[in-house]
């Protein structure tokens, strides 16, 4: 029987080939997408899940009272914290605290020089993490202080051979905290492909504590990030309440700042904390791209189930006589559940090498390193989602062409109830819905992303070049920002603080005439810059002046942003002397506000301070248009200062770019499946057009008889679509201005959504489908009805 | 007695209206009769047939197959009692397009769970009996109809059935294929299967043993 009825299968598949290439094109796409999403997703779930220890990893969080009495969550904490958290809290069977370098640190081996990203950590380090270890014991790597761990790609990058660079020495530099020492390699580490976290070169705590200034060195200072291995079995939420005033039982603070201890691997997925709380953060992500999957492939779900009904009469003969022979329902059932089985296991056949042929791009554009193994757990996976695939697709219309009975089937008394036309027309409205709401978020997240990436910052982030204040240039900054201002093409140069894109530093505490009780908390951020760096910028000066080249004079001068003017309450803001990051500042300027984080943040009371000691990166303006040249030209100069050290700059608008990657990312992985989702739901309605078309031959013939134009037929035929795909506009689009509006309110600067945008989709979403049914009516409108009726 | 019907009755509603379609039917047939229903369209001859082959219901009465009472018999009893003994011929053949002619005839043995070989040595007794070898990979379009409703007829016998139900054998086919066709059956009965058929012509009607007459549902 089994046999047979793949015979039978196959020469149905032979007979209508269209519907089983809809079918198969169909669930094929819907598989790929499903397990493009699947390795996606496992993929972000084991992130950081490779720690031996996973289970027990914790890492120290605190909260600090904002201005506006929300709570801000840091993971920096005092350095102080480690001893502490090792000697008094049993609980705490192992911990370590990390400071990061950021990417600048400079590296000088005998023939090589470069700079590259690393952290200090304390001497438990590779105990707690299970980063593994190629050469070197994890006991005792980080415990000289002028050892240095690095990573493969480092040993490699610098010595070539791994097994020569154990012993090898190397000289680390790093401005800011002065580190500039001769270090002895013991041991190289590899960064497992699921680490959230990237370092090249590990140096021990210790080091960073010796050339830290020791008046840093207290519980108000935060600078490294803890973590901690708790006892096994050890309640996480009354060891959080025990835990709370760690900190501000050793510090006076005006406002307590509790710590909490949250999972080490939980950060990775839902390290997005608001007022204190876990709000979640690329989990977000995960789940929405995981239904959009699941979603496509139940639309290609839905055709199958359409085209098998509608299509139950070619079908139902064969019931019909197999029940007259003694075919039991039950064993049809089978039948029709396994043809649909098969037919979802010929699709993932495809799918799996669409999923190999389409897995470089998709790892470019999900910016990931997926491999697609068919082995073990995949492959049951596999063969678990194909079968419930076929088992959902197939469920109705096998229970639906087996209802019948023999005697009905054979006469021909069929009539197609009610109940299934309202079935097969919602199915089509679901599907349609779904792709209308893919089509508006695709749209409102380009027009989201658009604009944030047009909005006017405040400065002219476009041809901006940043780069490090390297070795080289350490104490001739001024000789070489002169010199480069002489170059042809550079409009103007200057130095800050870190970046434009997150002035990371802020402070409160300060005091000004007129202060209030209530805004003695607010939180100020801060940059030091250079001179001329609001030119530079096109940063708009709103009075006063901006900083000038003399040195000393600089660091008792302040320039306020208007927010901060604002909060403070300074009524002739020029002049005032007040009291921030130092006593007796004099107000000498007031910008206009401008964006220094990502638009979902509101711009904050802001101070331009101007220290060079503290400076880190050099920024060039360039004239638009000779931007090859001129940075030909500038890399040139800087190797006069930093000889052999490689150009690294970045260009400040795709900085501000990368604040945006994400959601790019979304974007662009929401294009391709809300296109996904309108083809394959116009390959259900091409069927279902087509399969009308033929059923209403008889009818078409005989209104043409009567008189009816052909244009008036194809309106007709059209029509009985076109009435769906508005109603599932007309459920959908309140459902969608819904949802934009919610994703939107995340962001403080947003573009406000007309009912245009929404018009937009429902004629783009008609469209589609007019061109979709169209052919097919004008088809069946355009033959000759003499044929339609002789042959009834 | 191979089988009884006592007062059936079947109506549908239509409109408020209750329609009989069978009306107090009484019938008993012994086995290796030959029994021909006439009557115009519309007089309920297909429907009792249907009644007879337990492929349609009934309304009221009686109804022994065997001394088995039908009409009590849950759905899965009655499947399997006409499983075993009772064969159908249909007017329209009513062939699997997509099968061969060897594939048709296999396919009730499927239901009856017959072993591989077993199928194999009956499909081949039924082609050799009936004449067909040579067509055996044929599909049913590349037949004449004489040709389908003999395997057809074929299919019916397969399963070894005590009772073939024919429902217009022959009104599909030209004089000389329907003389085969009732040949064919005259041949059967007297192998000792019981026969029921229905039939418009009173020629075919002449090679039964026993003729009912129906009008409106009503024996007659």
């Amino acid at each position: 029987m089994f046999k047979q009825n793949i015979v039978l299968y196959l020469r149905n598949i032979h007979k209508h080939k269209t519907t089983f290439l809809i079918n198969l094109v169909g669930l094929s796409s819907g598989l790929a997408c499903v397990l493009l999403v699947y390795l996606w997703v496992s993929d972000e779930l084991a992130m950081d899940k490779f720690h031996e220890h996973d289970e027990q990893l914790y890492q120290v969080r605190r909260n600090v009272v904002n201005g506006d009495g929300t709570l801000a969550t840091f993971t920096s904490n005092s350095s102080l914290m480690l001893p502490a958290l090792q000697q008094e809290v049993p609980e705490v069977e192992m911990a370590v605290a990390v400071y990061e370098f950021g990417n600048d640190a400079q590296l000088e081996t005998a023939e090589k020089k470069l700079s590259s990203l690393g952290i200090c950590a304390s001497e438990d380090f590779f105990n707690l993490f299970s980063y593994p270890l190629i050469k070197g014991n994890a006991k005792t790597i980080l415990s000289d202080v002028n050892s240095v761990v690095i990573s493969m790609e480092l040993a490699q990058n610098l010595f070539g051979e791994l097994s020569q660079a154990v012993g090898q020495t190397m000289v680390i530099k790093k401005n800011g905290l002065g580190i500039k020492d001769v270090f002895t390699i013991t041991g190289i580490f590899e960064i497992p492909k699921n680490s959230s976290e990237n370092f090249d070169f590990v140096l021990p705590f210790k080091t960073f504590l010796k050339f830290r200034n020791p008046s840093y060195i207290n519980w108000y200072s935060n600078s490294s990030s803890m973590y901690a291995l708790l006892a096994p079995n050890t309640n996480i939420s009354t060891f959080n309440q025990k835990m709370g005033d760690f900190v501000t039982k050793r510090a006076k603070f005006a406002y307590p700042e509790p710590v909490f201890f949250s999972r080490y691997s939980d950060n990775y997925l839902r390290g997005n904390y608001e007022n204190g709380k876990q709000t979640g953060g690329r989990i977000t992500y995960v789940i929405l791209f995981s239904i959009v999957a699941v979603f496509v492939l139940s639309i290609a779900c839905i055709n199958f189930m359409n085209l098998s009904t509608a299509r139950a009469t070619r079908r139902l003969k064969e019931v019909g006589v197999k029940k007259a022979i003694g075919a039991k329902r039950k064993s049809l059932v089978v039948q029709f559940l396994f043809e649909s089985v098969l037919l979802s296991f010929f699709s993932l056949a495809c799918a799996v090498l669409l999923v190999m042929l389409l897995l470089p791009w998709f790892n470019t554009v999900a910016s990931k390193e997926l491999a697609f193994a068919i082995e073990g757990k995949m492959l049951f996976t596999l063969f678990f989602v194909a079968l419930l695939t076929g088992l959902v697709a197939g469920s109705y219309p096998a229970l639906y062409l087996t209802k019948f009975s023999a005697v009905n089937v054979l006469k021909g008394k069929i009539n197609n109830s009610l109940g299934e036309l309202l079935a097969r027309k919602g199915l089509v409205i679901f599907q349609f819905s779904i792709s209308i709401l893919l089509i508006v978020a695709v749209g409102v997240i380009y027009m989201q992303l658009d604009y944030l990436q047009s909005k006017n910052l405040g400065y002219d982030k476009d041809n901006i070049i940043i780069f490090e204040i390297t070795d080289g240039l350490n104490d001739k900054i001024d000789v070489f920002l002169e010199q480069a201002k002489q170059l042809s093409g550079v409009t103007n140069a200057t130095y800050m603080q870190g970046g434009m894109t997150n002035f990371s530093n802020s402070s409160r505490g300060h005091s000004w005439p007129g202060q209030t009780e209530e805004s003695k908390n607010i939180t100020f951020r801060h940059a030091h810059v250079g001179p001329e760096f609001i030119e530079t910028m096109g940063i708009e000066l709103k009075e006063g002046r901006t900083y000038i080249n003399e040195k000393p004079n600089n660091e008792s001068k302040i320039i306020l942003n208007e927010t901060a003017v604002d909060v403070m309450g300074l009524e002739n803001p020029i002049g005032t002397v007040i009291n921030m990051r130092g006593p007796n500042r004099e107000v000498i300027g007031v910008v206009k506000d401008f964006n220094i984080q990502s638009l979902y943040n509101e711009i904050s009371p802001m101070a331009l301070l101007c220290r060079t000691e503290w400076i880190s990166n050099l920024v060039v303006k360039i004239k638009a248009g000779e931007e090859k040249n001129t940075i030909a030209s500038l890399e040139k100069l800087y190797n006069e200062f930093n000889p052999g050290l490689a150009f690294d700059f970045s260009f400040l608008d795709h900085q501000y770019q990368k604040l945006y990657q994400s959601e790019q990312r979304v974007s662009t992985l929401s294009k391709y499946f809300a296109a996904m989702a309108i083809i394959i739901s116009c390959l259900g309605l091409f069927g279902l057009a087509a399969f009308s078309a033929e059923r209403r031959r008889k009818e078409i013939g005989i209104r043409k008889v009567l008189g009816q134009t052909t244009s008036q037929v194809t309106f007709m035929l059209s029509s009985e679509f076109i009435k769906l795909v508005l109603i599932a506009i007309m459920f959908t689009l309140p459902v969608a201005y819904l949802l934009a509006s919610n994703w939107l309110s995340q962001f403080a600067y947003k573009i406000s959504l007309h009912a245009g945008y929404f018009l937009i989709t429902g004629v783009l979403a008609i469209a589609v489908a007019l061109l979709t049914v169209g052919s097919q009516a004008i088809n069946a409108a355009n033959k000759n009805p003499v044929h339609a009726l002789k042959d009834e | 007695m191979l089988l009884e019907l006592k007062n059936i009755f079947k109506w549908v509603n239509s409109g408020g209206q209750r329609i009989f379609l069978l009306k107090d039917i009484n019938l008993s047939v012994e086995e290796g009769e030959f029994i021909s229903i006439m009557g115009p369209s519309g007089s309920g001859k297909s429907t009792l047939l249907n009644v007879i082959g337990m492929l349609d219901q009934f309304n009221e009465g009686e109804y022994f197959f065997f001394d088995e009472s039908v009409h009590a018999l849950k759905e899965k009893h009655r499947s399997n009692l006409y499983k075993e003994y009772i064969g159908f011929v249909f007017q329209a053949y009513h062939l699997l397009d997509d099968l061969t002619v060897y594939e048709n005839l296999e396919m009730p043995l499927l239901y009856k769970k017959y072993k591989g070989a077993e199928r194999k040595a009956m499909v081949a007794d039924m082609l050799d009996r009936f004449n067909i070898v040579g067509k055996k990979d044929l599909f049913p379009a590349q037949l004449s109809g004489g040709q389908q409703q003999l395997v057809g007829v074929a299919r019916a016998l397969i399963g070894k059935p005590k009772l073939i139900l024919a429902d217009e054998p022959t009104g599909n086919l030209n004089s000389k294929q329907g003389e085969e066709i009732m040949e064919l059956f005259k041949q059967l009965n007297q192998e000792g299967v019981t026969i029921i058929q229905v039939t418009h012509s009173e020629k075919n009607a002449e090679y039964g043993s026993r003729i009912i007459n129906l009008l409106d549902g009503r024996k007659v």
